[in-house]
């Protein structure tokens, strides 16, 4: 088995005027390709910090992450970013999507920054409709993120995340917006993804049902692991 | 074309329009101005050029372009005509007010029809010449343009009533003449005139009579320039035009900027978050600065269009209703292009910068 990620000791400190918080105190943490991994937790005790310093939009204070071979901690901002760019796909609570693009224009702009900012002629759109179609999204490939459920727009964000095959999805709380059938039917989407393409995926939940999905579930406390468990029980 | 640029302007149409509306402005100020500068010399060249007299003959003071003296005798006239190479010699005063319509100038002659027909070789193409001191004659872009024909009448020196008895081709010097007898009689200046215009026999060399006006006793202590040298002039008559284009151009170039700025930076302001977006997504400094200034293109390139269709509409109404003359160049509609677009990308910059500079999670919490 391959390792996708691996993270040592990784330390935030966050300056707040002349008052340091410490969001992570020391976390260490490795994942194997297709993992489907849950990070729980009280809120504020650092699990919104430790995804972004995966995906490299924040740089650790201390400790190493290394991401599909390559260091992210050494690298520079914009190196940081391209590794962001081929490595990385983010899932956010609040949906993310772009709202004066229709569902298939958020796919299209993500493979467009995907492929370094070329127009690259004229694709096919075969990739975006085959992930679409998957997500059960195919009849509302032209529909803006407004005139879509949050459902829906979940699954368009998780759709835009997964369209470029990265190493990791990165999802921070993507139920929490979503009622219980729709928290459901998302889940569902997340583990057809991990299953069928063998995706690896981080996912932050409050959600014990929604952790039950996943194969392996961490448990953090005061920007601590607690309970690094890698057996299928909560 | 990058649909999330078209649809960030789309998405705010009325920010798109006033942003539009302002490099469209300053792309107006320079076509207008140039047009206008470059219509009333190229004016001025054109009917001066239909002189065909080769040397003017004045008191010093008696040419510049905005004075209207009638301070040089007649008489000189019968002198002159007496030098050897000289054909004719017509005495003319000129007369210059401020347009009835408050914007510009205007000029009346005041000259005796026959000979300076003869002299400069143009026709009467209706009526007759101007006999009575209420009787004056125009030429044909004065008739087209005032909607004048012969019989009709029009107000000189602030409202007094002159019958207009023909209508004269092509245009020379001043549109308006009359009799040099009914011009003495307005200005009350008898027996005077602003300039004499002295046509030369065929074949002989203008220099040689110009110095042999000069040799002869009896015209001493006046200006003696040929008519080559007045028509080159006109461009330096009006001393500041060329600095004060300048400027305009500058200010032009200015407000392009500043509104393109002011749009973009309240756009990035406006959509942090989707800039957050971007940055996860994985975009470089560059993608992001390139999708601002691409819409600051797009919106410069728009005002560009707008500022020359505007130009061009205002120019022929204008003309329309003051008969001021624009004459667009290449050149200056280059600038005007360079100026709009060249504005509105560098205005873009900043707030692009900023953009790009934004840290990702911070943009990506905002509201
Ligand atoms: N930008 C920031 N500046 C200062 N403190 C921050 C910042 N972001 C998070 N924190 C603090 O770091 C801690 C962890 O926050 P976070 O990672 O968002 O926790 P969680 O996602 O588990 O709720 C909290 O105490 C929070 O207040
Ligand atoms: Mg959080």
């Amino acid at each position: 088995m391959k390792t996708i990620l691996q993270a040592e000791n990784v330390e935030k400190v966050y300056r707040v005027g002349s008052m340091d918080v410490a969001a992570l105190r020391g976390v260490s943490l490795d994942l194997e390709e297709g993992e489907f991994l849950a990070i729980m937790g009280p809120s504020g005790c650092g699990k919104s910090t430790l995804l972004h310093l995966l995906g490299g939009l924040l740089t650790p204070s201390s400790g190493r992450i290394v991401i599909d071979g390559e260091d992210l901690t050494a690298a520079s901002d914009a190196k940081r970013t391209d590794i962001r760019r081929r490595k990385i796909g983010f899932v956010f609570q609040r949906f993310n999507l772009f709202p004066t693009l229709t569902a298939e224009g958020n796919l299209r702009l993500a493979e467009r920054i995907h492929a370094g900012g070329a127009n690259g002629g004229e694709d096919s759109g075969e990739r975006r409709r085959e992930v679409l179609s998957l997500l059960k999204l195919e009849d509302k490939m032209h529909h803006k993120p407004l005139e879509l459920s949050g459902g829906e727009q979940q699954r368009v964000a998780l759709a835009r995340a997964i369209v470029n095959r990265p190493a990791i999805i990165l999802a921070d709380e993507p139920t929490g917006n979503l009622d219980s059938e729709n928290s459901a039917i998302v889940l569902n989407m997340f583990q057809e993804m991990n299953y069928r393409f063998n995706q690896t995926i981080i996912m932050i939940t409050h959600n014990p049902e929604a952790a039950a999905m996943c194969r392996r579930i961490v448990q953090m406390r005061d920007g601590q692991i607690v309970a690094p468990n890698t057996g299928l029980q909560v | 074309m990058d649909s999330l640029v078209a649809n960030n302007i789309r998405q705010r149409p009325l920010r798109a329009l006033v942003s539009i509306a302002g490099v469209a402005l300053g792309v107006c100020l320079v076509m207008l101005f140039t047009g206008l500068s470059r219509g009333m010399s190229n004016d001025l060249q054109r009917r001066s050029s239909s002189v065909l007299a080769e040397i003017y003959f004045t008191r010093p003071g008696g040419m510049e372009l905005t004075t209207s003296t009638a301070n040089l005798s007649v008489k000189y006239a019968e002198e002159l005509s007496k030098i050897e190479g000289v054909q004719s010699a017509v005495p003319v005063i000129r007369y210059i007010f401020q347009g009835g319509r408050g914007f510009g100038f205007e000029q009346v002659q005041g000259v005796d029809w026959e000979p300076y027909a003869a002299m400069n070789d143009l026709k009467l193409v209706a009526g007759r010449a101007p006999a009575a001191a209420d009787e004056i004659i125009i030429d044909e872009a004065k008739a087209r343009n005032g909607n004048l024909s012969v019989g009709s009448t029009l107000a000189l020196f602030g409202g007094k009533p002159y019958r207009i008895t023909g209508i004269y081709s092509p245009e020379a010097e001043a549109r308006v003449k009359m009799s040099l007898a009914a011009m003495q009689d307005a200005l009350e200046a008898p027996g005077k005139c602003s300039y004499i215009l002295v046509k030369t026999k065929d074949g002989v060399d203008p220099l040689a009579v110009v110095r042999r006006i000069e040799a002869q006793p009896s015209t001493q202590g006046n200006k003696i320039q040929l008519t080559r040298d007045i028509i080159t002039n006109i461009e330096k008559t009006i001393p500041y035009l060329g600095v004060f284009l300048r400027a305009l151009v500058g200010l032009s170039a200015v407000v392009s900027g500043l509104v393109v700025m002011l749009a973009m930076y309240t756009t990035i302001t406006e959509r942090t978050r989707e800039i957050g977006m971007l940055k996860a997504l994985g975009a470089s400094r560059g993608y992001i600065v390139s999708v601002i200034e691409r819409e600051a293109f797009v919106i410069s390139l728009l005002g560009l269009v707008a500022g020359f269709v505007v130009s061009f509409v205002a120019g022929f109404l204008i003309n329309r209703a003051y008969g001021l003359l624009f004459e667009y160049g290449w050149r200056w509609a280059l600038v005007a292009a360079l100026i709009g677009v060249g504005g509105g990308v560098l205005g873009a910059l900043y707030p692009a910068v900023r953009a790009a500079n934004l840290d990702p999670v911070n943009a990506l919490a905002h509201e």
